[in-house]
């Protein structure tokens, strides 16, 4: 496949669109079938990394089959993805992506918009089948309090 | 049948220890007094020393009273803990979480202090003070500390305050073995700033009947006649504390997440022990990993949570990565179980306000002390209305009016 910048961001944005939508099948199938998903912060009081998801592709299917048995906070959020760097590896038909993230919680009472969460997706991207497809992703928070919590994976 | 406003605001049928006047949770009044009375006499978990290991190291501490404090291990590796406040000009001391520093100096004038407390340098001191004041007369102000327990630092900010161990009492000797098999390593700390009341919080840990909150909890335990589930039992201690027995925990049950076979030395296999701590600790050993919860009120209806996770100093990079999964199943921001307690909290800190006409809440459930008994949180109240002069179901009694709601 020849494979440019645009299409491996047009990758990282539509996985936020999915993800917004709660379109699970939709993320899937965005995803390498060996596709791993972490979700990691660095706490400055302990020094330590701190892994709150990490997953494979079985897994994180599970997870999201689940979620709908759990009580959670439907409130909606929007993930706000500007991709930073591309370095594309022609050898190993992979690339690695640095996208800055910022998401935003809407209540669905009001309708008030705050923001929840700043961090980065750390990807890399397979470039081996006709699209660009997730093989690892690593979304390494900067925010630490995210209150109560959320169900769905950033 | 619906009711009335009359209906809606009068007590229920029950002993008055089994109901409880909302003003407790939102009475800027009361909690005021909850600083003065509760947080400034009682024992609290500040740290682990896993998180200062190393000579000079330091924490700091917001510590629940009001007090800001840092911690430090001293170069003879003995822990302290003083007011994080330069005695000079009244500015902090250390400003980041944790750091290591052979001398506290304030950023402001220089003013330097060693581990130990000791005022060790004003620069042009003689210059600006003669005779009349000098390093001596400077030193931090140091809080009582003791480690125990598992490694965890406790501090208590009243000078005359009794030894740790008359407020633990016999409490934790449940889960000594688990908490002193081997040293501990915390692997997570992290914070959660809601708006409750820290007394909803423990109540959440208090009481188990909320597993109907929880698809986890029901699919592993609740919904297994062989788990032990029913018969977990409930025991009260002195001052407030209060354990919960173990049962057998079917992680295979919940697809999602999966939870591991590591387990904990001494603990049974895929047991769950449950210790709370008077008035804002718990202690959670569940299969793999020991969460701690500690609570800062800052208001009567705004707290802050501290969740620590920690395993063992020993493990390997990848039990350690192991026991960061099985914790991250239920206990991670993004954890099942967490995000639910902490809805189910924060719902009733946003329905029970002053203004809300909230009704008396009910603590009623006997059942011979098992797991949906509500013991947990009368033996809980108990404590808090001995130390405030307050009864919980009726704290203007002694100013002789009538209920707030």
């Amino acid at each position: 496949m020849s494979t440019n910048r645009g299409s491996i961001e047009e990758l990282i944005y539509d996985s936020c669109l999915v993800l917004d939508d709660n379109d699970y099948d939709g993320y899937m199938a965005l995803c390498a079938p060996d596709f791993t998903y972490k979700l990691s912060a660095y706490s400055p009081e302990v020094k330590r990394e701190m892994a709150w998801l990490d997953h494979g592709r079985s897994e994180i299917e599970e997870l999201f089959k689940t979620l709908p048995k759990h009580n959670s906070d439907r409130n909606p959020l929007t993930r706000n993805a500007i991709v930073y760097k591309v370095r594309i590896d022609d050898d190993h038909k992979q690339a690695d992506v640095v996208t800055r993230l910022q998401i935003f919680k809407t209540a669905l009472n009001g309708g008030h918009t705050e923001l929840f969460a700043v961090g980065k997706y750390l990807d890399t991207v397979s470039l081996k089948g006709e699209q660009p497809v997730l093989l690892n992703r690593h979304v390494k928070l900067d925010t630490r309090d995210l209150g109560w919590g959320y169900h769905v994976p950033f | 049948m619906s009711r009335n406003q009359t209906q809606w605001t009068q007590r229920p049928h029950l002993p008055s220890s089994h109901y409880v006047d909302p003003a407790i949770y939102f009475d800027e009044e009361i909690f005021k007094e909850e600083r003065e009375k509760i947080f400034s006499k009682v024992w609290q978990l500040a740290i682990h020393e896993s998180e200062i290991p190393n000579p000079n190291d330091y924490r700091t501490y917001q510590h629940p009273a009001g007090r800001e404090l840092v911690i430090v291990r001293g170069e003879d590796m003995k822990i302290r803990s003083f007011y994080n406040i330069c005695p000079h000009r009244g500015n902090l001391i250390a400003y980041e979480p944790s750091g290591n520093a052979k001398r506290l100096v304030c950023i402001f004038h220089q003013w330097a202090f060693d581990t130990k407390g000791d005022c060790i340098d004003i620069p042009r001191g003689k210059e600006g003070y003669q005779d009349r004041l000098c390093e001596d007369d400077v030193g931090l102000k140091e809080v009582r500390t003791e480690v125990a327990y598992g490694g965890f630092v406790w501090v208590n900010v009243d000078d005359n305050c009794g030894p740790l161990s008359d407020h633990i009492g016999h409490a934790l000797d449940y889960m000594l073995p688990e908490l002193e098999s081997e040293p501990l390593d915390v692997f997570w700390y992290y914070q959660a700033r809601l708006k409750t009341n820290f007394k909803l919080i423990h109540d959440t840990n208090s009481e188990f009947y909320h597993d109907y909150l929880h698809y986890h909890n029901r699919i592993t335990g609740m919904m297994k006649p062989d788990s032990g589930y029913f018969q977990r039992k409930y025991e009260a201690f002195p001052n407030g504390h209060a354990s919960v027995g173990s049962m057998k925990v079917d992680y295979e049950s919940y697809k999602g997440g999966g939870h591991s076979s590591l387990g904990w030395p001494e603990l049974p296999p895929m047991g769950w022990k449950l210790v709370d701590l008077f008035p804002c600790i718990t202690f959670n050993l569940r299969t793999s990993v020991l969460r701690i919860d500690s609570y800062i009120p800052v208001g009567p209806n705004e707290l802050i949570l501290e969740f620590r996770a920690l395993g063992l100093k020993s493990d390997t990079p990848e039990i350690r990565a192991q026991r960061e999964k099985d914790a991250a199943t239920i206990w991670s921001p993004f954890g099942r179980n967490l995000h639910e307690d902490l809805l189910a909290s924060s719902g009733q800190g946003i329905a029970m306000t002053a203004d809300s006409d909230p009704m008396y809440v009910l603590h009623g459930r006997e059942e011979n002390q098992t797991i949906h008994d509500e013991i947990g949180m009368r033996h809980y109240l108990e404590e808090w209305s001995r130390r405030m002069g307050r009864s919980s179901s009726d704290p203007y009694a002694r100013q002789g009016t009538a209920k707030s709601a």
